[in-house]
């Protein structure tokens, strides 16, 4: 098992930027819940902590909401100021006292496949605001987690009206980590389903949006559930593990997916 | 590195690794409260403390991450000795179990009331989402923290006491403080981890990577010349003979069939070395040094490849029997190579065929029983593999001291201990000591000799103290588990439902060594077939060695599976002939005065008798259910056919039963003195491993001679301080070591009258002792603190003190009948059990919240073992999810909403005060309760537990086949 040998807080942005110049292979390290993990495994030899200087708390950013990347997650599940749907995302995550430290940035940095928040945030269409070495740019989220680069300062929410949306995720128990998750956002206009975002995670190496699954339903009326998961599950690839055969995976994830986009029929459109 | 920081309102600077933990930091420095019971993956909780008012897992902060930071511990809230408000509560609440995870809820709690001062139960839920407890069932935690949140607006607030059982008696049947839960709620050190000195050696083990393999070689050469490296143990130079880890009374009915290093490795994690270094990391680093040549062997991987004709034999060396003639046809002779195998005494076993031990009878006539039935059926149900879980992982601690070995041991077996380390390492038993601390959960797992043979072999060896703690993924694979069981049941029955016929055929399998081979097996039928009265009834048992993880107790033993397929075929057979599942059980159920014939050939062992049952409170508990269940409201007879969204409700309904201890071949011990100032020393024999066993034997002693329970210490399962006791298994803790605490009680106080009629002058026949330790006779009186002081003067009477010992041949049933209402998601398979209530016959119930949180805990371990748990397996052998993360035991949030634990007593003529046992039998009855749920919502009958969606669904027809056994070795890792 390796342990970590250097360890450093910088105080601000440019003197996080200048140690990881020096010291490439380090690890940016936030709230530790996925970096520090378990006592038997090997942990990054270098380490600088982002949490003197990152972003943390949400903010309005013009007419879009900005959320620092050091945000936890229970401030993020806390938060007046959140949409909804990220507010549910962010309690789906296993615990308390996990949530107490766990941060968004991290969770973007962890990219795991079954993340509680990634599909959320997909669906609404965030951006990420990036440092990688020179100023601050902007990224689009599912290019990033394609190939990750740089540090995440944080994400902006665009401000998208009449937008209803729809979040879940299905574990072995409430505190497990998720198995699948999912989220759904459309906007409903005179019956039929326009811009159609539908975002699945556990099913693949990463999250990601669902072209093939949008493109089943964009611009048509909502079909009864049982039609939805009929023509969904064809067209997923999971794969067996311990926590679940492809074929349990293909059907839940379906039904996970027609239910949330029969939920966001009766959620509120954003304003 | 410096890292400066406020510990509990003080001011530290450490010096810390950049890569050490905080909740290292804080163990170094003497913080003992911050626990590890999941090995840093964030999953149990155990290390939490407050970082800048927030309940975070220290295992996943680095200290150097805690700079500026407020930190505060358990020790916050325990200044003085004095209790917090959360402290108190959770007293009060009677849920400081083995108390492993109470710092951890107390600062969960403390947090919450912080930011909620009046909370809902959903964030008080939430709050303890990410603590682990294994021994609560967390409904009592729910009680602390309203309890706390009202004391906070009202300090004098207390809950409405409960019944009172014996209201004419002081102490017993009322609640009173449990004995260790101020100082383990303070987070004290108490267990065998807080006794390790500076200097102490760590072991690090080298475990078996091959399921099945001879063991050819072991190199440890440049090992043993590596830095802090005191000594190297291997299958070379460990005592060369065979034992079993078995804590039962000796001789055991289990085979010795395990060296302390074998020769041919028999399951994953199997000790193949173990390195005693000075430090944890000298230890570990020099282990992996060692280089190992195996020859690998197919593994067994299941019953039916054990019993497959060219199957792989799992033990192969020399069979031989102490006692007794080897089975007829049965093969002896030894490959030369392997191991022995050797039998105390016959178990009809075939070590040679992969058989451990069989065992079949029966009363009656089955096949004229079946040809008489209307209608008969015949169905198989799997219990998977489970494991206990305590939080508080294996353990122990030895050193030699004097000329003798000192065993600091977290057990439930100390004199089983002594007999078998002493046996292992080849001296007397006058040379070991057994200790046993606070034990942080043991619920079966610690009745086995896991460690404990290893840790003192070496502390003898080099004459240095050793210090070995398991680690969770050790936990899962090395430790025990609760046997897999195929058990095939059938029944025939009249129109009627009345039972004509009972055929039980079980397969066990017990894994690589044989502790527990035939008992547990048995314990299935023994408490399961006696609660159906049939006149042809028969079982047929076989338990078979595998390369699987090793088997072993686990609370309820054998009976959980035997209840589990025989309750739900009975619901099955009722089902099939239109009748009412409740009806059913009512048709065919022992009651008072019933003759249960069975237990002729159920004899543990020996000889069984039938037994004439006096009163059964079963009819009362039944009529409590159905009342609060509404069972004959609409839809009584079938499905139920209740929905809500995709959801449909069931319920289920099943009756249970276990024993009070092994009559006529356990016994427990007590010694009770009478100290100078009229107080009482108590030395039980008996292993209190959380349950509170300490709390019922003072009581036994306070309730006698009339003192409170504050009058009484209890110094207990010290094998140099304290009687001998059988130990804490088979439902024996109240039982026995309870009557034995109140027949030392019962002599203690014969001797104090005898001594205060001499001093008082009249016959010790006219003499009573009151309440408050006053003789009072017709003349004078004489309180016990004077009796005391006249006991250590020379002109006085000499020191009182009474002895008990209990042993019986009297079997106590506690009986219950548990009643589940259960949700299954018809889209989903996924199950939810939103009422779950327990009646309970427990005789009187020596501290009830004590022996309702027995009951709470157990069935939501059973509810666990039922829904969620279960050990997988890849094609090599390997336990694919030996951890939190992946295993997943229940947490606070799935507690059943309605979740009622209610008293049905029927004092039994034999216990103490009419006590019998209560903790174990409340896990028999979740698995067939919700399986006969879920198959009156769905119409779908699940026979394999745990009843995942995933199987459900297959149930239900949704998804196509069965389940693969094991699970292909590429996807260990999942997405
Ligand atoms: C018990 C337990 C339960 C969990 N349950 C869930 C769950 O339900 N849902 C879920 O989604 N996840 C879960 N996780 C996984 C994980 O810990 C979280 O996803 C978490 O959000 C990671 O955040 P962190 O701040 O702790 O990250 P860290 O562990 O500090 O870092 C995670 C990764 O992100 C990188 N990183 C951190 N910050 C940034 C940044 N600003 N920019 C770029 N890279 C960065 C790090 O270098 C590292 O590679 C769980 C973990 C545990 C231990
Ligand atoms: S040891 Fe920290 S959460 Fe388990
Ligand atoms: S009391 Fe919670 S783990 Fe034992």
């Amino acid at each position: 098992m390796r342990r970590t040998e250097r360890y450093a807080r910088p105080a601000s942005l440019g003197e996080a930027l200048a140690l990881k110049a020096a010291d490439p292979a380090a690890a940016w390290l936030a709230g530790g819940t996925f970096l520090l993990a378990g006592d038997a495994r090997d942990k990054p030899e270098s380490l600088i902590d982002l949490g003197a200087f990152l972003p943390r708390g949400l903010s309005a950013a013009g007419a879009a909401l900005a959320i620092g990347a050091g945000t936890s997650f229970q401030e993020l599940a806390d938060s007046r100021a959140a949409p909804a749907l990220l507010r549910r995302a962010a309690l789906g995550m296993a615990n308390r006292n996990v949530r107490n430290r766990a941060t968004v940035g991290g969770n973007l940095g962890a990219n795991r496949s079954c993340s509680s928040l990634i599909p959320s945030l997909l669906v609404l269409g965030a951006e990420l605001e990036l440092a990688e070495g020179g100023p601050p740019a902007a990224a689009g989220l599912e290019s990033w987690l394609a190939g990750p680069r740089g540090l995440v300062l944080s994400l902006r929410i665009p401000a998208e009206a009449g937008r209803r949306s729809a979040c879940g995720r299905w574990a072995r128990t409430a505190c497990d980590l998720s198995v699948l998750s999912a989220a759904v956002s459309y906007r409903l206009s005179a019956g039929a389903m326009r811009d159609l975002r539908i975002a699945l995670g556990g099913l693949g190496p990463r999250a990601r949006r669902f072209p093939e699954l949008e493109a089943l339903f964009e611009g048509r009326p909502l079909p009864s559930r049982e039609d939805m998961e009929a023509r969904i599950a064809p067209l997923l690839r999971p794969i067996d593990d311990l926590r679940g055969s492809a074929e349990f995976k293909r059907f839940r994830a379906a039904a996970l997916a027609a239910e949330l986009l029969r939920a966001a029929a009766g959620q509120e459109a954003d304003a | 590195m410096k890292v400066r920081f406020t510990l509990n309102g003080k001011e530290r600077s450490w010096d810390c690794e950049p890569g050490e933990s905080l909740r290292d930091a804080l163990r170094r420095h003497g913080i003992v409260s911050v626990r590890d019971g999941c090995g840093g993956e964030g999953a149990c909780g155990l290390c939490a403390v407050i970082l800048d008012r927030r309940a975070v897992n220290s295992c996943m902060v680095l200290a150097a991450q805690a700079e500026g930071s407020e930190i505060l511990t358990v020790e916050h809230f325990s200044r003085d000795r004095e209790l917090s408000i959360v402290q108190r509560a959770l007293v009060d609440a009677s849920c400081v179990q083995c108390g492993y995870c109470t710092p951890a809820v107390v600062l969960a709690l403390h947090s919450l009331l912080a930011r909620s001062p009046e909370p809902s139960e959903a964030e008080v839920r939430d709050a303890l989402s990410g603590t682990l407890c294994r021994c609560t069932g967390y409904e009592q935690f729910f009680e602390a923290a309203r309890i706390a949140s009202r004391r906070i607006r009202d300090p004098l607030y207390a809950e409405a006491r409960p019944v009172d059982y014996r209201p004419e008696l002081a102490l017993v049947g009322k609640d009173r403080e449990k004995v260790d839960a101020a100082y383990l709620a303070r987070g004290e050190r108490a267990y065998v981890e807080d006794r390790v000195e500076a200097g102490a050696c760590h072991v690090a083990l080298l475990g078996s990577p091959h399921a099945h393999a001879w063991v050819v070689s072991v190199d440890d050469e440049e090992a043993r010349a590596m830095p802090g490296v005191v000594e190297i143990l291997s299958s070379r130079n460990c005592p060369d003979k065979v034992y079993t880890t078995a804590g039962q009374g000796f001789p055991e009915p289990s085979p010795h069939d395990q060296r302390m290093f074998p020769r041919k490795v028999r399951h994953v994690g199997d000790r193949v070395a173990a390195v005693l270094a000075e430090t944890p990391e000298q230890a570990r680093a020099a282990a992996a040094a060692i280089k190992v040549e195996y020859e690998l062997l197919r593994p067994v991987l299941s019953i039916a490849e054990a019993k497959a004709p060219n199957a792989p034999i799992v033990h192969s060396g020399e069979v031989s029997y102490v006692s007794g003639e080897p089975p007829a046809g049965s093969s002896t002779a030894g490959d030369g190579r392997d191991d022995p195998v050797v039998y105390q005494f016959p178990l009809h076993a075939d070590p040679h065929r992969n058989l451990a031990a069989s065992a079949a009878a029966g009363i009656g006539d089955v096949e004229a029983g079946f040809a008489a039935a209307d209608l008969v059926i015949e169905r198989a149900y799997k219990c998977n593999r489970v494991q206990c879980t305590p939080m508080e992982p294996h353990v122990a601690y030895a050193k030699v001291e004097a000329g003798r070995l000192v065993l600091h041991a977290s057990t439930q077996v100390p004199w089983h201990v002594r007999r078998i380390v002493s046996r292992a390492i080849g001296i007397p038993e006058n040379k070991v000591r057994v200790i046993k601390e606070r034990v942080g959960g043991g619920f079966g797992a610690k009745q086995d000799i896991v460690v404990e043979d290893l840790v003192g072999y070496l502390a003898w060896k080099t004459g240095r103290p050793v210090f070995l703690r398991y680690d969770r993924a050790q936990e899962f694979i090395a430790s025990r588990t609760r046997h897999a069981m195929e058990i095939r049941v059938k029944l025939g029955a009249k129109r009627d439902g009345k039972l004509t016929a009972i055929l039980m055929r079980l397969e066990a399998d017990t894994g690589p060594y044989g502790q527990h081979c035939l008992t547990v097996p048995m314990n299935a039928i023994s408490k399961s077939l006696p609660l159906l009265l049939c006149d042809n009834a028969r079982f047929e048992v076989s338990s078979y060695y595998t390369n699987l993880s090793p088997a072993g107790a686990y609370q309820g033993y054998g009976a959980p599976k035997g209840s589990f397929a025989l309750q739900t075929a009975l619901a099955e057979l009722a089902g099939e002939l239109g009748i009412d599942q409740l009806e059913m059980i009512e048709r065919n159920r022992v009651g008072s005065g019933a003759r249960i014939e069975i237990l002729k050939s159920l004899g543990e062992g020996r000889e069984g008798s039938a037994v004439t049952l006096g009163e059964c409170g079963l009819g009362e508990m039944i009529r409590r259910g159905r009342e609060a269940f509404g069972w004959e409201e609409p839809g009584a007879a079938g499905r139920r056919a209740k929905e809500e969204g995709d959801w449909r409700i069931g319920r289920g309904a099943v009756i249970i039963q276990q024993g009070s201890g092994l009559p006529g071949l356990d016994a427990a011990n007590a010694e009770l003195r009478l100290l100078a100032d009229g107080t009482l020393l108590l030395l039980s024999g008996g292993a209190d491993l959380g349950t509170g066993l300490d709390t019922v034997t003072a009581k036994m002693a306070a309730e006698t001679l009339g003192l409170e329970l504050q009058d009484v210490t209890v110094i207990s399962g010290d094998t140099d301080l304290t009687p001998f006791d059988k130990g804490a298994y088979a439902s024996s803790g109240t039982f026995f070591s309870g009557k034995a605490a109140l027949l030392a009680a019962e002599d203690l106080k014969a001797k104090a009258l005898a001594a205060a009629a001499a001093i008082l002058g009249e016959p010790a026949s006219g003499l009573a002792l009151e309440r408050g330790g006053i003789v009072a006779g017709k003349r004078g009186r004489i309180t016990l603190a004077e009796l005391g002081h006249r006991s250590s003067q020379g002109e006085g009477h000499g020191e009182l003190s009474g002895f008990g010992s209990f042993k019986t041949e009297h079997a106590a049933f506690p009986y219950g009948a548990h009643f589940v209402e259960a949700a299954v998601n018809a889209r989903s398979g996924e199950v939810v059990v939103r009422r779950y209530h327990a009646y309970q016959d427990c005789g009187t119930p020596i501290n009830p919240s004590l022996a309702r949180g027995q009951v709470h805990g157990a069935i939501l371990k059973a509810i666990g073992h039922s829904l969620y748990e279960e050990m997988l397996y890849d094609q090599e052998g390997r336990c694919l999810n030996p951890s939190f993360l992946d295993y997943k035991i229940p947490s606070s949030l799935e507690v059943p909403e309605d979740f009622r634990v209610e008293f049905v007593p029927v004092a039994d003529e034999v216990g103490p005060f009419g006590a019998k046992s209560v903790s174990e039998i409340s896990v028999n009855g979740a698995a067939p309760a919700i399986a006969i749920a879920i198959h009156d919502a769905v119409g779908a009958w699940v026979r394999e537990w745990p009843f995942t969606p995933e199987r459900v669904l297959r149930a239900m027809g949704k998804l196509g086949g069965a389940l693969p056994a094991s699970r292909a070795t590429s996807s260990r890792h999942s997405q």
